[in-house]
């Protein structure tokens, strides 16, 4: 948190390596939360440059109000449902994506976990946009109901009611009872 | 799958970790490079368009003119007048020891009997110390009037 006000200090400033470790210290984080909610790599990576070029045309007059992972998140979130309205309808698939890297210790565990995430890709994307971006940015991103509900611009009980219904539902296709 | 029943734990451990190619992170740093500078360029633009903007015109250049005379004239007097108060602070700070010394000796007397003691205060310090220099150390006073004390008492005696 300190690190991070530091960090944009000098950043506002004119430091270019500030900037550098910004994108350093959130790239990979950014890149899966917009993997997570478009299922399309390049258009993910997309979401990544748009953000990080527009938070650097904030150079000099940037201002805080929160974390700084949280302000990034809101932006891919944000540019992130901006696309998949455009592109609705369409199936861009999870194929395009590079597989997730996780630190598993073995191959064997690796495949497991590559599996499963693939897996909870594929039931995220079964949810409503709203209510899977919710899910998201709570349990991935770690940001609070309170934070998520500012930056959507909606009510902490809609934002806490699509978390609700998403993990109902969630819970419902893999119990195999399909709740519609 | 995991029980169902912690799936919230299941959504957090199975988060996605992709890593960025290199040359994407090239291409976005370039880029975002690119897009500081020009804010930076822009920012320095802007304080610089300001000030034309007060130059181009008449009446603001006059306007900032008057504002900087009063901003000079208000120093100015500022400093003249924080002069004169330390000047005066060492003048009363400069009075002579005497001077003190009676003052000292009336405040008491009014105090302690009223106006008719502060009269023959007056009177006894008339009798016993005159009229004395402005310049005459504190140590010189307590001298003469040690010497004065000690005269009266053999006269006394």
């Amino acid at each position: 948190m300190v690190e991070d006000r530091l960090l944009v200090w000098r950043f506002n400033r004119g430091s270019k390596d500030a900037l550098r470790r910004i994108y350093e210290k959130y790239k990979d984080d950014l890149l899966g939360l917009a993997v997570t909610l478009l299922r399309d790599r390049s258009a993910a990576e997309d979401i990544v440059h748009d953000v990080f070029v527009s938070f650097a045309r904030a150079c000099g007059t940037f201002r805080l109000s929160g974390t700084l992972k949280g302000y990034l998140s809101t932006c891919v979130a944000n540019e992130a449902r901006d696309r998949n309205r455009l592109r609705a309808g369409r199936d861009a698939g999870l194929h395009s994506a590079q597989s997730p890297v996780l630190n598993s210790p073995g191959p064997a565990e690796y495949v497991m976990s590559c599996e499963e995430s693939e897996k909870l890709q594929d039931l995220l994307a079964r949810l409503p946009y709203e209510q899977c971006e919710v899910i998201v940015l709570h349990l991935h991103q770690g940001m609070r109901f309170r934070e998520i509900a500012k930056a959507l611009d909606v009510s902490i009980n809609t934002v806490q009611s699509r978390y609700r219904y998403g993990l109902e539902k969630l819970r419902s296709i893999v119990n195999g009872e399909v709740t519609k | 799958m995991r029980p169902t029943e912690n799936i919230e734990g299941f959504i957090r451990k199975r988060k996605l970790h992709i890593a960025t190619s290199a040359d994407a992170d090239k291409r976005i740093l370039n880029d975002s490079f690119a897009a500081m500078e020009t804010a930076k360029a822009k920012l320095t633009g802007s304080w610089r368009n300001r000030w034309t903007m007060v130059w181009a015109s008449k009446v603001r250049r006059l306007a900032a003119a008057a504002v900087i005379i009063l901003l000079i004239g208000f120093v100015i007097v500022h400093q003249v007048s924080r002069r004169q108060t330390d000047g005066q602070a060492v003048m009363e700070a400069a009075k002579s020891p005497a001077e003190m010394l009676t003052f000292v000796s009336l405040t008491m007397a009014y105090r302690k009997g009223g106006i008719d003691a502060l009269e023959r205060q007056c009177e006894q310090a008339v009798e016993l110390l005159g009229p004395r220099r402005e310049d005459l150390s504190i140590g010189e006073l307590l001298e003469e009037l040690n010497s004065n004390g000690m005269n009266s008492e053999r006269t006394e005696l």
